[in-house]
């Protein structure tokens, strides 16, 4: 997919968003047509209509444009979990969201990663996980992998910072998931192991289909 | 909070991330996809069939109409359900419904309605400057939202103007009662000092005021006079001074006013609620500055008059005029200006210094030349400087030469200039102290206030949060069957359902926080542990598959614990009976106490009464076979008190609808809830049937909740501590 061409923004130059997007207010970002959305992505018109009246009324209103960063996604789990530090989390979302690496996340990345989640295969979805997991893109997980997003989903809950005892257990737990994960004691897991143990495990699977189907 | 709803597909869907980790199998979704042949559970490679369901089941999210006074608002229902406390987002909306026209009416102010309806569109409520702010809180009243969540925008200006008002009020009110105020008896002490403080409160101390005023000019007038020229001395022929004149006079007069000032004083001293912070006051050292001349020139031997330390303590006199700033509040708020514009002050003395230093040097050497001149030194051109730079110009001492001239233009002319620049500050400072040393310890103590409350609403909001989503999934769990899945908001079962999946992901639970985690911490609930640390854990079993419990610990607050499920309450800090549970030396570290409930199961007929603190009131069931004793044990938080409401605790079990909601508003989120069950002597072996017996309950409460857990609960003989 050409991103370059999907994208009509109203400014000249590439996708180079970081610096440009945030000085200067005159250059409001839009989405390209409704049509072009439902072609590349899952969703049908009325869906896109509703996702996208829900991500305009969440841009930061000083730029109001048409992007969201970092700091939005904090805040949008943040509402989700009042009790803990969603930064780490909402950190590593974002960088599976942005699919260019640029910084912010247009209407474009974030449909299209949505349908992904939502309306994708379980391989998609799958890949979509590991690319979640993989913060440095290496193709492959290690246990330091693990520990990261671990720590990011502890966090969620509660504040961990002062606990030392949940640091254990986020050890322990990296632990158990790992070795899980790594039937051939590699110390790493492609994303081909990771595709196949999670789809012969019915538990994964099951969960999967739990949380899908949401809009 | 804008369009949390629109966010939560997406952080649901972002949720997938967390499958892997997962240590249990997260539940099924709370909708029901509604095709035929789409099963929730069926791992489907397909995914175009469940396209538009959900999209269906966010549609019917339905539109409302709201007609104010004639003025038409529209807006999704589930805008309105964001904010579930209030009037609108809660059923108490259902009561202004119009059959007919299919709206909700409200006779009310449309205006205020835009702002409160903003509210709920956009998480922020503003204050509309042009409102009258008596309005705007009885709408506010009105439509139960609560004026603290007032956007920062606009708070200052809120408080401000509700300030205003209140003080305008509560002026107007005491004009007109000041006759008819009946305080609660004071004692003579205190009623003294607020006759001191306070002249308009009685008749005496308005009277007290006037005199004390009076003999203060007196005292002022007579100091003045005893300097006046009042005929020649019959023996000298120089003219004498009415001081010397009527002498005997003076020193009556002069003995009244101190006399006087000495009792008042000393009344004041007394009265004070804090001596030494009164001694140590500016009005309290003026007095005494005031008469201790008097004293002093008493216990002095009767030399001269004119000895100079006399006379110094003659001038200390004219300090009595400064008694009069206890009389004025301008001059006390000068006073203060002053003090608060040091700075200031500091410059301008420090530029004067600077510029007649300067100045007065030049015209020393300018004038050097010339014969018998006024200029003998530098230090002598510092009055030629500064009696120039005020623009006073005496003409005692003037330039001759035309360079000398030069420079005393030039130096006039700077000290308009230096002189004119700070004291508008000044000026401004003094009327800004002067509005604000009304308003300052007001708004600060308020300010903290509103954070605490606002703190505790928060914390309040999310354990109830927490609460109603325990609710949820025992409902969800319990009645898959029953039709009442429509009340539930299908957004918020779906975050109940997200955080769920959260929790057993990470082998945790959401667990309400007692009230020293209220007070100290910003926010959050605590979590209840896994099983690892647990020992001693009491199995809770599988509950049909749905949720695969491992044994769990519930925590209390803060404390990290090791003991058998024991519910507490925190309810009153009355110590029971106590303690023939497990956790002696915990109960006894951390004050816990213990209060034995009896709960009959769900079949017997004869429900035991109200359960009341304290126990020894309590009727003690103890011959039925089939009740259960729960110890409660009392979670003591020896550093919050508690709120009066939850003083009194009734306990009614088992607990039909009514008596859940009294326990639900009861064992409100300020309470960490936990339950401990043992069994008392004749209850054994009725574990089964009681557990399928409970579970026959709507649960509606939190205690509903760990109740329903306990009953899995391993009973446990009371006596011989073993399970049975």
């Amino acid at each position: 997919m050409g991103n370059n061409v999907a994208l009509n923004t109203k400014y000249d130059g590439n996708s180079d968003y970081d610096d440009a997007a945030v000085t200067d207010n005159s250059r409001s970002y839009r989405p390209c047509s409704l049509d072009e959305l439902v072609a590349r992505t899952k969703f049908d018109k009325k869906e896109i209509q509703v996702i996208y009246q829900g991500f305009k009324q969440e841009c930061p209103s000083e730029n109001n444009l048409g992007i969201v960063n970092e700091q939005t996604f904090k805040n949008i789990f943040g509402q989700f979990f009042p009790f803990g530090d969603t930064s780490k989390y909402a950190h590593l979302i974002f960088s599976t969201f942005d699919l260019r690496s640029s910084g912010i996340v247009t209407f474009e990345d974030f449909l299209i990663g949505l349908s992904t989640l939502c309306r994708g295969t379980i391989e998609d979805r799958l890949k979509w996980v590991f690319k979640l997991y993989d913060t440095k893109k290496t193709g492959r997980l290690t246990k330091d992998d693990f520990h990261v997003i671990v720590c990011a989903v502890y966090s969620l809950l509660d504040n961990i910072s002062n606990h030392y005892n949940d640091y254990i257990t986020i050890q322990e737990h990296t632990a158990t998931v790992f070795q899980k994960f790594d039937k051939l004691h590699q110390g790493y897991i492609t994303i081909e192991d990771f595709i196949k143990i999670c789809t012969q495990d019915p538990i994964i699977v099951q969960s999967i289909e739990a949380l899908r189907g949401a809009i | 909070m804008a369009s949390v709803a629109a966010w939560l597909p997406f952080a649901r869907a972002a949720a997938i991330g967390w499958v892997p980790l997962a240590k249990h199998p997260l539940p099924p979704p709370p909708f029901r996809i509604s095709r035929p042949g789409v099963s929730p559970s069926s791992p489907s490679t397909s995914t175009t069939s469940a396209t538009t369901t959900s999209i269906g089941e966010r549609r019917c999210d339905e539109k409302i109409i709201i007609n104010v006074s004639g003025r038409r608002f529209e807006c999704w229902r589930s805008t309105l359900e964001k904010y579930p406390e209030s009037l609108l987002g809660s059923n108490e909306k259902e009561f202004f419904y119009d059959e007919d026209t299919r709206e909700f009416f409200f006779d009310r102010d449309p205006d205020v309605f835009r702002v409160i309806l903003n509210f709920y569109r956009t998480g922020k409520l503003h204050y509309p400057r042009h409102e009258c702010i008596a309005a705007y809180d009885e709408e506010l009243a009105f439509f139960g939202i609560l004026p603290d969540i007032i956007g920062d925008c606009c708070y200052e200006d809120y408080r401000d103007r509700k300030r205003e008002n209140t003080e305008r009020l509560i002026d107007d009110r005491l004009h007109e009662d000041d006759d008819k105020i009946q305080p609660k008896p004071l004692s003579s002490r205190e009623s003294m000092w607020r006759a001191f403080e306070n002249p308009n409160t009685s008749t005496m101390a308005s009277v007290f005021y006037y005199v004390t005023g009076f003999f203060i000019a007196v005292s002022v007038i007579a100091n003045v006079l005893d300097t006046v020229a009042c005929g020649p001395d019959p023996e000298t022929g120089y003219s004498r001074s009415c001081g010397e004149r009527f002498s005997r006079q003076f020193f009556c007069l002069d003995t009244a006013c101190v006399m006087i000032f000495t009792v008042e004083y000393f009344l004041r001293l007394y009265a004070a609620p804090d001596r030494l912070k009164f001694v140590r006051s500016v009005m309290s050292v003026i007095d005494v500055v005031a008469i201790m001349p008097y004293y002093i020139s008493l216990f002095m031997p009767h030399k001269g008059e004119v000895s100079g330390a006399f006379v110094t303590l003659r001038v200390f006199r004219v300090f009595r005029i400064f008694k009069f700033s206890r009389h004025s509040q301008g001059l006390r708020v000068l006073g203060y200006t002053l003090k608060s514009c040091a700075s200031e002050l500091g410059f301008l003395l420090f530029s004067l210094t600077m510029a007649i230093i300067i100045f007065a040097t030049v015209m020393y050497y300018a004038e050097k030349t010339v014969v018998s001149t006024k200029f003998t030194s530098i230090p002598a051109a510092f009055w030629y400087t500064i009696v120039t730079m005020t623009t006073l110009g005496y003409g005692d001492m003037v330039p001759k030469t035309w360079a000398g001239k030069l420079v005393g233009g030039v130096c006039s002319l700077s000290g308009v200039l230096v002189i004119a620049l700070p004291v508008p500050v000044i000026v401004s400072n003094f009327s800004r102290i002067y509005h604000q040393s009304q308003r300052a310890d007001k708004m600060k103590a308020q300010r903290k206030a509103r954070q605490t409350r606002i703190r505790l609403a928060r914390n309040a909001t999310s354990n109830a949060f927490v609460a109603a989503k325990r609710r949820h999934e025992q409902h969800f769990d319990d009645s898959n069957a029953s039709g009442d899945k429509n009340i539930v908001n299908p957004f918020e079962s779906q975050h109940h359902h997200l955080l769920r999946c959260l929790e057993l992901t990470t082998d945790r639970e959401f667990v309400e926080m007692g009230p020293d985690m209220l007070m100290n911490s910003g926010g959050g609930a605590s979590l209840a542990a896994g099983n690892s640390a647990m020992a001693g854990f009491t199995n809770f079993g599988s509950r049909s598959g749905r949720f695969l419990l491992h044994p769990r610990a519930w925590w209390c607050c803060k404390s990290r614990r090791r003991r058998k499920n024991s519910c507490k309450f925190n309810i009153e800090r009355k110590n029971t009976n106590n303690a023939n549970v497990s956790g002696d030396e915990i109960d006894a570290e951390i004050g816990d106490f213990q209060l034995p409930l009896t709960i009959n199961p769900y079949n017997s007929s004869t429900l035991s009464p109200n359960i009341i603190i304290p126990p020894q009131e309590m009727p003690y069931q103890g011959n039925s076979t089939s009740s259960l004793q729960y110890n409660v044990v009392l979670h003591s938080n020896a550093n919050e008190p508690l709120l009066p409401a939850t003083n009194r605790f009734d306990l009614n079990l088992p607990l039909g609808t009514v008596n859940r909601t009294q326990l639900n508003r009861k064992a409100n989120s300020l309470m960490a809830v936990y339950e401990h069950s043992s069994v008392n002597d004749t209850g054994k072996g009725e574990s089964a049937s009681k557990s399928d017996t409970y579970r026959a309950r709507s649960p509606s409460s939190v205690s509903d909740s760990t109740f329903r857990r306990t009953t899995h609960v391993q009973i446990i003989d009371k006596d011989t501590h073993e399970a049975v």
